[in-house]
């Protein structure tokens, strides 16, 4: 074959910048270390995706000192949850599934993103060094309002996050003179027991205070007990506070006499 | 007047089954660019005319008809052309040729009617399922019956070339394959090899789930089958595009190509490389090993030499034009060139546009960077330069020099040809360069509305604004160049004159021909079966995996039929529902 | 430039042929202009490929890591 000595070097300098390109991504996986999306996460049938452990109740949970899983159910057109919450200077593994058809989970203006295939589940780590908000967006196109898919990637100082949730048990009336509860259940997501005190304020006066230990991934419930002779009757604002938290509503406190209706 | 020793001269009835497969694909072209400029002002907010729901079934028509209809019908209707000219034989039955051009046509219209039907109330068929057509996304079975045929016509076409060579070789036993019946011969053979992925895809899997047959599918699975067929097939969009940079752009420049075996080699590395690649197109799908996706990375990089090569003889022959025209000095000869022929400038800065689209193409190429780009606009951005411009503005450049042959007319006016060809690169220059800069600040790519509740783009430099005005800007031009060729072709053809002065129907001469090279390049068993090996190296054990993981049929996918849910809140609704 | 170089000689087709004034053969031509070409595309192909993995990608995190080393994990 009659190849020039130009076309030759041409040939040999397009070779070295083949192996370059290669071994620039070997690098950037030995190096910085970047992993690829891959079959890791395993795959899951659609239809049990309710059932499943991981997927049931999808979200942050806490498993290792700075590390956090995430679970994300993307389905046509949100993401369950569709705003996450994680701390600065943590690992995130995310965990991601479809429960229809193909989409992606995407933070825009960063390198995370994974398509989203039914089926299979996504894993990624992502380590978080600092605080900083993103927009999540889907760019697979999943139907007719796929451009409204979106949601939103919070990374907050460390200081200011947990995953302590309250949810609270009271009832709207009393009638003057019972007792009634107000109760509150402190849920506990980190994988170490949060050990807090809880506030209930009501009126004008009582503030009720209480320990509590919530075991990790765990909840406990708090029962306040108010006594509405204290109170007297009219309608009386009260506040639950945990660990930063807080719940409130309002018990209307009725006279004996008149049965449901909370006006004086 | 001499002779005249056009195409049509030598070959009428083939000239008239080239046109016809030729105007097919300007019209697809026509529709699809207009489509094209929908995209581009809807997106960006210029204006916006149509719901964007409907912007999907626009989206799904402008893929088809540009990557499909345009793109393969330009590409029977040249490698007709290069297969008979170059063995100086007709094809054996020209009703065969009619035959396979009729089932591609049908084909086209079964899938046409069923995009349609996404939003023409009266057609009871849907299919907004892009030209992906990812399950579970469900179209029309006449989506995919349409589709198949398509495919099928082009098998046959190249069966047609490829009969028509092995009767000249039997006539010709000793002498070796014209370049251009080569390079055809050789493109069939990878499009056979990969086109079997499209085709199980839609044979066994979606065609069957979308009669009922079958109940589910398993969507990494088709997904997998489909880029088995999806990479190739932009080597096939590009391989007449090669062709023509190598058999005319020579000639066009005054010279000669500069090397036949090199060619060859160059054809030979796409037979075998095109197709054990595809899962770069999954670089970021669950389910599969990053080593497979090593694998197909390394083979993508290889894949890199047959282009780089060509980058070096097609501009060396355009170079021996322009000096035999009397060029000179290092870089001076440029100035030498034809640049007042369009079919000369527009192949010229088609293959300028497609040097910047190899280097984005590079950066796909790359695996870990894709967590940068892949979805969004980098990669529209990317292929507009590839096929959506070195294979189209080849295409229709080409067509200024082989309109004539194939009518015996002039072109109605060269000059607004030149004007054209020059448009589409400015227009593509805009839109292509704020596509790719887009991308990189993570705007994704098919999205109606890339506008978010919650969040805005930050781009290091230059604004949305900017960047919407670009891709609108230049989408308007590109537009408009369209229109200026598709008019250039009517009226040529129903205006035109016949003229005698028409140009030999002759392809570039070589400095370095055949008998330079080895008469095993010719062995077109020993590179395919090469081919098939890599094939099996490269596909099976992800295959196995895939089918071991989430089973032939996978695991309980319920079909999607796209429109049948028209209401974002609906759905929401629904959502509540089945969330514990 | 002649004009007749610049249109051919039925003055509407650069029917090339006919526009030539020298033949070269293939050992006559050196495609000196093609080398310093491709030389620069070279360069400008190393160059962007440096800024986009080094800049544009690894200046863009956070991106997905992995504590295993998988790259060669098909072994
Ligand atoms: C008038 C010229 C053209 C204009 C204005 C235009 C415009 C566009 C725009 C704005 C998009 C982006 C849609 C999105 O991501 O949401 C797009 C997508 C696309 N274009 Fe073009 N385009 C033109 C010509 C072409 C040509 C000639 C080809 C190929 C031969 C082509 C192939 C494609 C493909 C394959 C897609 C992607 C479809 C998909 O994502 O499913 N375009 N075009
Ligand atoms: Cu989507
Ligand atoms: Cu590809």
């Amino acid at each position: 074959m009659n190849i020039h000595t130009y076309e030759k070097t041409w040939l040999a300098v397009s070779m070295v910048l083949i192996v370059g390109f290669i071994a620039t991504v070997t690098y950037g996986a030995v190096g910085p270390g970047i992993a690829m999306i891959d079959d890791d996460g395993g795959s899951i049938d659609p239809d049990t995706i309710n059932d499943d452990e991981r997927f049931n109740d999808p979200g942050v949970t806490h498993v290792g000192e700075n590390e956090y899983e995430a679970a994300v159910v993307a389905q046509a057109w949100t993401y369950t949850p569709s705003e996450i919450t994680v701390p600065a200077n943590s690992t995130v593994t995310f965990y991601v599934t479809s429960r229809d058809v193909t989409h992606s989970f995407t933070v825009a203006g960063t390198n995370v993103n994974t398509m989203v295939v039914p089926g299979q589940i996504s894993e990624m780590t992502v380590e978080f060094d600092e605080p900083g908000e993103y927009g999540i967006l889907c760019n697979e196109y999943c139907g007719a309002y796929h451009h409204t898919m979106e949601g939103k990637l919070n990374v907050v100082p460390q200081d200011e996050f947990d995953l302590t949730e309250l949810s609270t048990d009271a009832s709207d009336e009393a009638q003057l003179g019972n007792q009634t509860t107000i109760n509150t259940t402190v849920s506990n997501d980190m994988n170490y027991d949060l050990e807090t005190t809880a506030t209930l304020e009501i009126g004008d006066q009582q503030s009720l205070e209480q320990d509590v230990t919530v075991p990790a991934h765990g909840s406990e419930t708090v029962e306040f007990a108010v006594d509405t002779t204290d109170l007297g009757t009219g309608d009386h604002d009260w506040t639950v506070t945990v660990d930063g938290h807080e719940e409130s509503d309002t018990l209307t406190v009725t006279n004996a006499t008149e049965g449901g209706d909370g006006d004086a | 007047m001499a002779m005249r020793n056009a195409y049509i001269d030598q070959f009428p009835k083939e000239a008239r089954v080239i046109r016809a497969i030729l105007w097919s694909s300007f019209l697809a072209l026509t529709i699809g660019g207009t489509l094209g400029l929908i995209q581009g002002l809807h997106r960006t907010n210029v204006l916006r005319f149509i719901p964007s729901q409907d912007y999907y079934t626009v989206l799904t028509a402008h893929g088809v008809l540009l990557v499909i209809t345009f793109t393969i019908f330009f590409l029977v209707g040249i490698f007709t052309w290069a297969v008979t000219t170059s063995l100086d034989r007709g094809v054996k039955d020209i009703r065969f040729t009619w035959g396979w051009y009729a089932i591609m046509m049908i084909g086209t219209l079964l899938v046409g009617v069923s995009i349609l039907g996404g939003v023409v109330d009266q057609i009871p068929m849907n299919a907004d399922v892009l030209y992906t057509f990812y399950s579970p996304f469900q179209a029309h079975p006449a989506f995919y019956v349409g589709f198949v045929l398509f495919v099928v016509g082009t098998w046959l076409a190249g069966f047609d070339w490829f009969r028509t060579w092995w009767a000249w070789k039997k006539d010709n036993p000793d002498e070796r394959i014209p370049l251009p019946t080569f390079m055809a011969l050789t493109t069939m053979l990878f499009w056979y090899l990969s086109s079997i992925g499209v085709a199980i895809s839609i044979l066994a899997f979606l065609l069957p789930w979308s009669l009922g047959i079958i109940d589910s599918v398993n969507p990494l699975l088709t997904r997998t089958l489909f880029w088995f067929f999806g990479h190739p097939v932009v080597y096939f969009w590009l391989m007449p595009a090669y062709m023509l940079w190598y058999t005319m752009l020579p000639k066009l420049s005054g010279g000669k190509l500069f090397s036949d075996p090199l060619a060859r080699v160059v054809f030979v590395l796409f037979l075998i490389l095109s197709t054990p690649v595809g899962i770069h197109h999954q670089y970021l799908d669950p389910g599969i090993a990053e080593g497979f996706k090593f694998i197909a990375m390394t083979n993508t990089m290889f894949l890199l030499l047959p282009s780089l090569l060509t980058a070096f003889t097609v501009v060396a022959s355009m170079e021996h034009g322009a000096r035999q025209r009397g060029g000179k000095g290092y870089l001076s000869w440029l100035k030498a060139l034809p640049w007042r022929d369009p079919a000369f400038t527009g192949m010229a800065l088609a293959g300028l546009m497609f040097a910047a689209g190899g280097f984005s193409g590079m950066i796909n190429a790359g695996l870990s960077i894709n967590y940068l780009v892949h979805n969004s606009w980098w990669v529209v951005g990317h292929f507009h330069l590839t096929v959506g411009t070195a294979a189209a503005l080849t295409f229709m450049a080409a067509s200024y020099w082989f309109i004539p042959q194939l009518t015996g007319k002039e072109i109605w006016n060269r000059s607004l040809g030149l004007v054209q060809v020059v448009l589409w690169f400015i227009g593509m220059t805009f839109m292509s360069n704020a596509m790719h800069r887009a991308g990189l600040f993570g705007m994704p790519r098919r999205t109606a509305e890339p506008q978010y509740q919650g969040f805005d783009f930050e781009p290091a430099v230059g604004t949305v604004a900017e960047i919407d005005a670009q891709v609108a800007l230049g989408a308007a031009l590109l537009t408009l160049s369209v229109y200026l060729f598709i008019t250039n072709m009517v009226l040529t053809t129903i205006g035109g004159s016949t003229s005698d002065a028409i140009p030999d129907n002759t392809y570039a001469g070589t400095l370095s021909g055949p008998e330079d090279a080895p008469v095993i390049i010719d062995n077109l068993k020993l590179w395919t079966s090469i081919a098939v090996v890599l094939v099996i190296i490269a596909y099976s054990l992800p295959l196995a995996s895939i089918i071991d993981a989430g089973g032939l049929f996978g695991p309980g996918i319920d079909p999607w039929k796209p429109s049948v849910v028209a209401d974002p809140s609906l759905v929401l609704e629904s959502v509540r529902g089945v969330m514990p | 430039m002649s004009s007749a170089i610049e249109k051919g000689v039925d003055g509407k087709h650069p029917t090339n042929e006919t526009d030539q004034v020298r033949e070269l053969d293939h050992d006559e031509y050196d495609p000196i202009g093609t080398a310093i070409l491709v030389g620069i595309y070279f360069l400008i192909l190393v160059a962007l490929w440096i800024f986009m993995y080094f800049v544009e990608f690894l200046g863009n995190g956070p991106t997905v890591t992995g504590v295993l080393l998988t790259v060669v994990g098909l072994a």
